[in-house]
This record gives structure tokens, sequence and C-alpha cells, in this order.
């Protein structure tokens, strides 16, 4: 397991690593690219870690359990601060780490860096954490004075959703693609024109860029002033935020435990919706998706996650709308095609994004309330398919609603439309039963936010999984297609060694989604079946 | 009702319950008294299917809670010392669930949920999310629930917990009705008082065996045998886990 968790780590790499090489043999450009690119990577990481802080300080500090027996004991504000600000640092930062040093290191290898730029970077990297750090917990206390923190770590979820999905659209209706378009050359002058204009010259992100770049070179020009000023500024915010914790802390934390968080109670028309089409189920069964229904619903840190999946839905869409293919002409009958096909793949990908988020953690949403399920009698079998149904239904309408779209837009032949929608149909039940499979053998009853369920390293090991299933899927099926196609494009019969290839091929195909449906959802149980509370 | 035979659970090297032989009859109301860490917990959570016995058996209602688990389920109302419940769902939503789980009808489960919900006096708070219920709400809404199907056995696990004395002095009448009505109740606790106003019979367990098991006439006169003086049930208590009045 950790083995492919590290091979996913080096697909980051080598992937950034293949753009940056091809960004440096851009003469003149090239170099200005590379440096924004940077800055653009650590601006990025600044806004996601100062976010991630806020809504990970509000439950260090403010709704973790372990915090009403700290507060009853003889110990100063300063140390509690210190210690829950060195967990919100580590709880918010792994991720960006993550996939932020093989980024950077992707930069290193591009240049061919000395070992002084890796320890420069180890050295930066950590600094610049210190700065969002203790911006977020500034924040977030002022915050929990204004508005109790369960209202505000939702309300903050769903703004966070929204700023991100917001960005993502915006970023994506610029159609950059035309930059790459001649015809638009005066354009990526512009473009270039803007990229040359400093960055904010007070933002952590462009200290970070001006103190590691230079070392690419092995120069260290101004590296050290710029280091000096990422130090001092992130050791201040630091010390702000202790003042603040002192000023705020204790008036805000006992607000915090004077509301309930919002939601929705009441939705008799949804429910009366989902009573109806639920009739032929058993009633412990629709029990069971009714109430994970509800507490969706009224959980405003799992429904603002389908802020960000309409995102990127109409972005996926979009993509395909307007997609230039009408301008290789002689090829676009192929190309057309070839690009259905990639897009089962392609959507498959979107599909398992989405079933880590929603699909992965259905188990683990059972949270300690799961002894009620063990100590009823209730089949655990029926609990991990009710998860099952649930989760299949939307994906599945999800993922022929992107297939059946796209290929629309791409006018390709019914064969093709035919084997996308069948393979995708097959795939998403692979995909969600996968989710809940895996989801039961990793399970987190205990963690106190959800979003830590799917960003574990069981979320990790699933996306790994589905991402090399899907490549199978494909890649079997690319073949056969092939020679189907094309013999029906030439008015041509499969000869009998082609028909031989083409059997063995989908029965393989058959056999490995078949294997993906049932194999998980069979380990998932056992494990369950084998958990004792 | 309730019968364990040489019931045994070992976490890696440490035995937490170490061959205990009991068995409960119809009716009765059962202590399981024991210092902490004694073993109580994990056999009334092995009784209740959350933990797997390492040997042994424990059956309920004649069935065995390894090999029959959803008859053996059926038969029980679970109470746990802790109530954690689904927080997002409103108190009558969770009893509703609960009735489904259990295979009860519709009609039946709003009848016992307004019965029960009157009983434990959480009616005007039935429409509420249950992350608003104190931790005493939320522990007579878990009673509400273990109630709601008319189980024949009761496992409670530390009943008392985090209720006021009304809330104490409920508990105890309805665990006396039941006990009058055939259920039986199979109750850990650490408080001797209640156990001695409340149980029929009593089981002393230390380091997980069991070392008495009687009536508190029957638990004394073991006293008077190993002490040669007469006592209370904490001189008891304390006299067979080892314990001086002194400690």
């Amino acid at each position: 397991m950790i083995t492919l968790a590290l091979l996913f780590w080096v697909v980051i790499f080598f992937l950034f690593y293949k753009v940056l090489v091809y960004f440096k043999s851009i003469e003149i450009l090239g170099e200005i690219l590379l440096a924004k690119l940077m800055a653009v990577v650590f601006l990025t990481f600044f806004l996601m870690l100062v976010v991630s802080n806020i809504i990970t300080s509000l439950s260090t500090y403010f709704l973790s359990e372990d915090t009403k027996l700290i507060l009853t004991l003889p110990v100063s504000t300063e140390k509690v601060y210190l210690s829950k600000y060195l967990i919100t640092l580590a709880h918010s930062s792994w991720m960006v780490l993550l996939f932020g040093i093989p980024v950077f290191m992707a930069y290193g290898a591009v240049y061919g860096a000395s070992i002084g730029y890796y320890l420069w970077l180890a050295t930066i990297l950590l600094v610049f954490l210190l700065i969002p750090g203790g911006v977020g917990v500034m924040i977030s206390m002022s915050l929990v004075n204004l508005v109790p923190a369960r209202r505000a770590r939702g309300a903050l979820v769903v703004l966070f959703v929204l700023v991100l999905a917001a960005l993502y659209l915006f970023f994506r209706f610029l159609q950059p693609e035309k930059l790459v378009n001649p015809e638009k050359f005066s354009e990526l002058i512009d473009y270039l024109a803007m990229l040359r204009l400093p960055t904010s010259p007070f933002l952590p992100s462009h200290w970070a860029t001006r103190s590691l770049f230079p070392l690419l070179k092995g120069q260290f020009d101004e590296s050290m002033f710029f280091f000096l000023l990422l130090l001092s500024s992130g050791l201040m915010s630091a010390l702000a935020g202790s003042w603040v914790c002192r000023l705020l802390y204790y008036r805000g934390w006992s607000r915090s435990y004077e509301s309930r968080e919002g939601g929705i109670k009441r939705m008799p028309l949804l429910e009366g919706f989902f009573d109806f089409l639920m009739r032929p189920l058993h009633e412990s069964t629709k029990a069971m998706v009714m109430k994970d229904m509800r507490i969706f619903l009224r959980d405003a840190r799992q429904w603002s996650q389908l802020i960000l999946l309409c995102a990127l839905v109409v972005v996926y869409l979009f993509n395909f709308k307007v997609l230039p293919l009408n301008k290789v002409p002689g090829i676009t009958f192929y190309l057309e095609n070839i690009i259905s096909f990639l897009n089962v793949g392609l959507a498959g990908f979107v599909l398992s994004a989405v079933a880590v988020r929603f699909t992965y953690p259905a188990i683990s949403l059972e949270g300690r309330a799961f002894w009620i399920m063990m100590s009823s009698p209730v089949e655990l079998r029926r609990l991990i398919w009710s998860k099952f149904w649930t989760s299949l239904v939307p994906l599945l309408l999800l993922a022929e609603a992107l297939i059946i779209l796209s290929n629309t837009f791409l006018h390709v032949t019914q064969f093709m439309m035919i084997i996308s929608t069948v393979t995708i149909f097959l795939v998403t039940i692979a995909i969600v039963s996968m989710g809940i499979g895996i989801g039961a053998i990793y399970p987190r009853f205990q963690v106190e936010d959800v979003a830590q369920i799917h960003s574990g390293f069981g979320g990790l090991i699933y996306m790994i999984i589905c991402v090399t299933f899907i490549g199978m899927v494909i890649l079997l099926e690319a073949w056969p297609t092939y020679l189907i196609f094309m013999a029906r494009i030439g008015g041509r019969y499969l000869t009998l060694a082609q028909w031989i290839e083409v059997i063995f091929c989908l029965c393989l195909t058959v056999f490995i989604i078949l294997a993906a449906i049932f194999v998980p959802i069979k380990l998932g149980l056992k494990r369950l079946s084998r958990l004792e509370m | 009702m309730i019968q364990l035979i040489e019931l045994t659970k070992r976490f890696g090297q440490l035995v937490a319950v170490d061959h205990v032989d009991l068995q409960v009859k119809r009716g009765e109301i059962f202590g399981f008294l024991g210092p902490n860490g004694a073993g109580k917990t994990t056999t009334i959570k092995m009784l209740a299917g959350l933990l797997k016995p390492t040997s042994g058996r424990a059956l309920v209602d004649g069935f065995d809670v390894v090999t029959y688990p959803m008859e053996a389920k059926r038969a029980i109302g679970f109470i746990p010392d802790q109530p954690f419940l689904y927080e997002k769902l409103t108190g009558i939503e969770f009893l509703r669930f609960i009735g489904s789980l259990f295979g009860m009808e519709k009609a039946e489960i709003e009848w016992r949920i307004s019965d029960l919900l009157g009983l434990f006096e959480l009616d005007g708070w039935r429409d509420e999310l249950i992350e608003g219920y104190s931790h005493g709400m939320k522990q007579r809404l878990v009673m509400s629930a273990a109630l709601l199907h008319n189980p024949k056995v009761i496992i409670v696990d530390e009943p008392m917990v985090g209720l006021d004395p009304k809330g104490i002095n409920l508990v105890k009448r309805i665990f006396r009705q039941k006990s009058e009505e055939g259920v039986t109740i199979f109750l850990s606790t650490h408080t001797l008082e209640i156990a001695q106003q409340l149980c029929h019979r009593l089981g002393i367990i230390n380091g997980g065996k069991l070392i008495a098991a009687g009536t508190i006439p029957e638990l004394m006169a073991v006293l008077e045998d190993k002490t040669d003086q007469t006592g209370t049930l904490e001189s008891l208590f304390l006299a067979l886990t080892g314990k001086s009045l002194h400690e």
C-alpha cells in the first residue's frame, strides 16, 4: 500500500517535470513562466493553507473533545495556544506538503539543482507554513467571538467550497487554451506582459518564490533577505496569534457551546419522494437510506461539497463544447471517436474523485454511533448494500449524463456511444463498490471532522486503485474497440483471429469489472464482521 | 434467559474475562459488580454483540450470540454507558429508525414512541436534533430506544450515569416494572446502593473472574464465612475484591 502511495507521488513528480521541461524550452519566456508558475503555486498553497487553518483551528481550539479537559487543568493559555497551534499546523498542512514537495522537486530536477536547493526548500516550506497558521488561528478566534464555532465552521466550509468552485469556473471560462493558438498570438503577448508584472511584494508567496528560485541556478542573490522576511513574519504571526488567543479564546470557547449548528430540519416533500422511490426496498434498508440522506442534508460539511461537484460537471462539459477538433481537417472524425473513448477514462476519473468524497466515507460516517448497527438485528451485509445503493443511483445518473452529453458535443458514432455508455455503467458500479468496500476495510469511526475520512491513507489507496482499475479497463477495451471500429468504417468483417482477440479482451474486461464489484464488498464485509467496539 | 458458559475474552496477553459461568433467570434483575477494569463492560459488550468471545459461549433467550446473533439481538435491548447517537437526527427520527431496524410495524412504532417519549419526559424535544440534547436526555433517549421493541432482556452498562435523581428514580421504577412483566435485566454498576435496592441477585467480578454470585443474604453468608463477622454490601465488595475498608 505504501508502494502505491509512493507511486502516486512519483506520478505527480513526472507530470510536473514534463510541464516544466516544456516551459523551460521556450526561449526567453521560459524562465519567466517558470518563476511565475512557482509564484502561483506558492500563492495557491498560501490561500489554501489560510482557509484550511481557519477550519482546522475551529475544530482543534473550540470543538475537539480534549479541550474540555485541558481547560480545567492549570495550563496557561500560551501553552494551550502553542500545542493547539502545532496540531492545527500539522493537520492543515500535511496535504499541501505531500502534493507540494514533488512539484518543487520537479523544479530541482529540471534545473539539475544542487543539494543546497533541496535543503533550502525544506527550510522555506517549514517557515512558509507558519504564516497561514498564525493568520488562520487569529481569524478563527475573532470569528468565533462573532458567530459560535459550530455555526462558523458550517458557514465557512460552505464559503470555502463556493470560493473554490467560483475560482475554478472563472479560470476555466477564461479559456487559457486559446493562448497556444497561433491566431491568438497577440493575446499571448498581452498575457505575458501581464505575467511580467510583479506579484504583490507584500505576499508571503512572493517572498518564498524570491527566496527559493535563485537557488535553482546555484545563486543565493536575495534569498537570505526574503527568507528572513518569511521567518520574521511567520514568528510574528505565531506571536500575534498568542496575543489574540489570550484576549479572545475563553470568551469564544464559551460562546461555541451556546448554539447548535444550523441546518434543514424538515423536508417533507423530499422525504415523501424518497419514500415513494424506495417502496420496493426492505423496511430496514429504507430506514438506513433515509437516515443517511437526512444526515447528509443537515451536515453542511457534507452537502456543501455538492457545489464543487456542480462546478466540476459544468467545466467538464464545457471542455467538450469548446474542443477545437474541427481545426484539424481530415482527421476530425477519428479524433472525435478516439477522444470519446478516452472520455470514458476521464469521466471514470472524475467519478472516482466524487466517490472518494461521497461513497468512500459512507461506512465511517456511522461514527461512534456504529454500536447501534452492531447491536441491532440487522445483518452488516444489509448495511453495506444500503450504502452501495444510496451511492450508486446518483453516481450512475451523473456518469451517464457526463458521457451522453459529452459524446453528443463530440458527434460520435452510435457504436462509440453504446460502447462508452455501457462501459461507464459498469465502471461506475465498480467505483461505488470499491468505495464502499475499501471504506469498510479502513473505517474511521473516531474522526471529529468528516474531511479527515477521505483525506486519510485509505482514501489515497482508494483513489490509486480506482485510477489503476480505470486505466486497465480502458487499455483492455481499446484494442477490440479499434478493431471493430475500423472494420465498420472500412465496411469489412472481422477475421477469426480478430474475433478471438476481441472476445479475449472483452472477457478479461468483464472479469476485472466483476472482481472490482464483488471482491472489495466481500473484503469490507469480512473486515466489518470482525470489527469489535 | 441469559447463560454464560466458560466465557472468555482476551486482548493480546490480557485476559479481560476469564472463564465466566453464570445463569440469569427470566424476570430477574442481575447486578454485575466489580472494580474498574474488572471485565464488566467487556462481558456486557460480548452479550450485546459488540465484542466476540475468544472462547466459551454466551446465550440469550436460548440463542448463542455468535452462531445466532440476529435472534439473540432481537431479544435484547442494549443501553451502553456512553450514549453516542446520530446527532443530526431528531429524537423521533432516531426512534423510528431503531423501530425499523427491529422490524416493527409502523403503527406499533408510533404508539410505542408516543408512550416512551412521555414516560422519559422527552415529549417537548421529539423534533429537536439530538446534538442539542444534554447527556442525561441522550441517555433517556437511548433507554427509550432499548425498550421500544419490548425486549425480553435488557442489558445495561452503568444505567444511572448522567441521570438526575428524578431520572434515576424513574429508571429504577421502570426496571422493577419490567422485571415483574418477566423481562430479564442484566446491569453493571459501580453504585452499590443501586445494586442493593434494585437487584435480585448480584455477581462480583474481579480480574476477569466471577468470584461470587448470589442473593445479598447469600453473599453476606460468604462474608461471614470468610471474616467471621457480619457487614454491609460495601464491606463484602471490598473483602472480595481484595481491598480493605481503609484503602
